[in-house]
This record gives structure tokens, C-alpha cells and sequence, in this order.
């Protein structure tokens, strides 16, 4: 199993616009390099690296080094922890309602 | 757009559906502890529809969350308005059972044919992170729609 990140951790991870824009860019290629998500950033390679890292730690992504080089990519689980609180109380509230409507039938008389 | 992505967009859940019922019988579903149990599957205890009142539900636990939610009741008029805090989890958790803190909001509208009952759960954030997320642009869709896909939603 994966160990997920607490939601405030994530959270903060994507706060900052520019970290942001770098998830954005992993999470719109398949693998990619830090030299790669530089170009065009409008920062530095060490302030990429720097986003990275807090992305890593958060969880949001992996790091695979190969040679020279090292790849990045999402990982997918890294949203978890909000997705599950919030899929849980979508299913919850839905089902709630159509108890409520048994309900009303049952006592409205 | 998933509603997953949706639900993230907007930081809050929303059910809103018309009870062929009058707005006094839907008030009394929402505010009476052993009604509110038939509906919502838990006990409430302590509930009372008074502003001030702090009232817990039991549910599942999940590590170090006893699964106790703690709420207190924000705002209440009769057969229109009822909103509570709802607070759950535990800092150590993740996932379900990771420390939320939230509100719960009841809505009560006439509608043709019965009462619109408004449900809007909000609040999945932190306080702190108000202004990242105000500040997320379109490009956040996208990443939450791709994210959802690849969680194989």
C-alpha cells in the first residue's frame, strides 16, 4: 500500500501557483525531467527542484533516476485523502436523501 | 468534468431535491433527535435545534478517530434555515477519518408541489489554504478531471 499524505500537507503542496503549474505540467506528460519542466517555467532548475521535492514529499509525485537523468511522474493515489472524504460524504448525503423521502412518506399522514 | 472535480472546484457537496411534503414536516425530520436517526443512520446526542448547541454523532472509527462527529448548531429558523459544524477525524489519519472541519447546511424553500430542501456539506479545506483556492484557475479542472481518470474513477 502507498502511504497518502495528510490533506493539509497536499493542500500546501499546491497552494503556491508556480508549484502548482509544475504538477500541472507532470500531470499532463507521462514522465518528465526537471532540465524539461525548467524550460519555459520562468524559473530556475533549483527552484524547480525545490517544487518537486515538496510535490514528492506530499506525495503528488515519484521520482525514478535513470542515468543523468531523473523522471518524474503523478502519483495518482497522492489526492486520496480529500477525494476519499469527499467521495464519502457525496455517497452519503445521496443516500441520506432517499432515506429522508422514506421517511416523510412514512410519518406524513 | 467528474464530479469528483466538481465537488473539489467548488469545496462543497450539494444535494438539492423537492419533498412532496410540507416545509413544517421536512423541519421536523431535520430537528427531531430520534427522526434525524431514522434518516441520517446515526444517533444524535445532546441535539437540540437551538443556536449554541453542541450535539455528536456516532459513527465508524478509523484509527485514532474515536468516530465521534462534533457539531454545534450555527443558525436555526424554523422551517427555513438550519446550519451546524460538523467536525471529524483525527490529524493522524488519512483518508476517511483524517481531521475535517466542516458545515452543514439546510435550506427550506416552497416549491410546487412540496418544499425544496437545499443540503450543502462545505468547508473541505483548510482556513489557511482559502487564498490558494480562491486563486486556482481553470487549469485546476483539468488536473482534477486527469487525476480522477488516472485514480480510475
Amino acid at each position: 500500500m502507498i502511504e497518502t499524505a495528510p490533506i493539509d500537507a497536499i493542500m500546501r503542496a499546491l497552494a503556491d501557483p508556480t508549484r502548482r503549474a509544475v504538477f500541472e505540467r507532470i500531470v499532463g506528460s507521462e514522465e518528465i525531467t526537471v532540465a524539461e519542466l525548467t524550460k519555459g517555467s520562468g524559473v530556475t532548475q533549483g527552484a524547480v527542484s525545490q517544487h518537486l521535492k515538496s510535490l514528492r514529499l506530499a506525495g503528488l509525485v515519484t521520482e525514478r533516476p535513470e542515468g543523468r537523468n531523473v523522471y518524474y511522474r503523478v502519483q495518482p493515489q497522492g489526492l486520496a485523502p480529500l477525494v476519499d472524504w469527499m467521495s464519502h460524504y457525496g455517497v452519503f448525503w445521496r443516500e441520506r436523501f432517499a432515506d429522508l423521502r422514506t421517511l416523510l412518506k412514512e410519518i406524513d399522514r | 468534468m467528474s464530479a469528483v472535480a466538481q465537488a473539489f472546484e467548488t469545496r462543497e457537496i450539494v444535494v438539492d431535491e423537492v419533498f412532496p411534503h410540507a416545509p413544517e414536516l421536512l423541519w421536523r425530520a431535520l430537528t427531531d433527535g430520534a427522526l434525524i436517526e431514522r434518516w441520517l443512520r446515526m444517533k444524535p446526542t445532546g441535539f437540540a435545534a437551538k443556536v449554541g448547541t453542541e450535539f455528536t454523532f456516532q459513527t465508524t472509527p478509523a484509527g485514532p478517530w474515536d468516530g465521534r462527529i462534533r457539531c454545534e448548531i450555527l443558525e436555526s429558523v424554523p422551517n427555513r434555515r438550519l446550519v451546524y459544524s460538523w467536525k471529524s477525524g483525527d490529524e493522524c489519519n488519512v483518508g476517511y477519518g483524517s481531521a475535517l472541519s466542516t458545515i452543514v447546511t439546510f435550506t427550506l424553500t416552497p416549491a410546487t408541489g412540496g418544499t425544496r430542501l437545499m443540503m450543502v456539506h462545505s468547508g473541505f479545506e483548510l482556513p489557511r489554504n482559502e487564498t490558494a483556492y480562491t486563486s486556482m484557475s481553470g487549469g485546476w479542472k483539468t488536473v482534477l478531471g486527469r487525476m480522477a481518470e488516472l485514480a480510475g474513477e
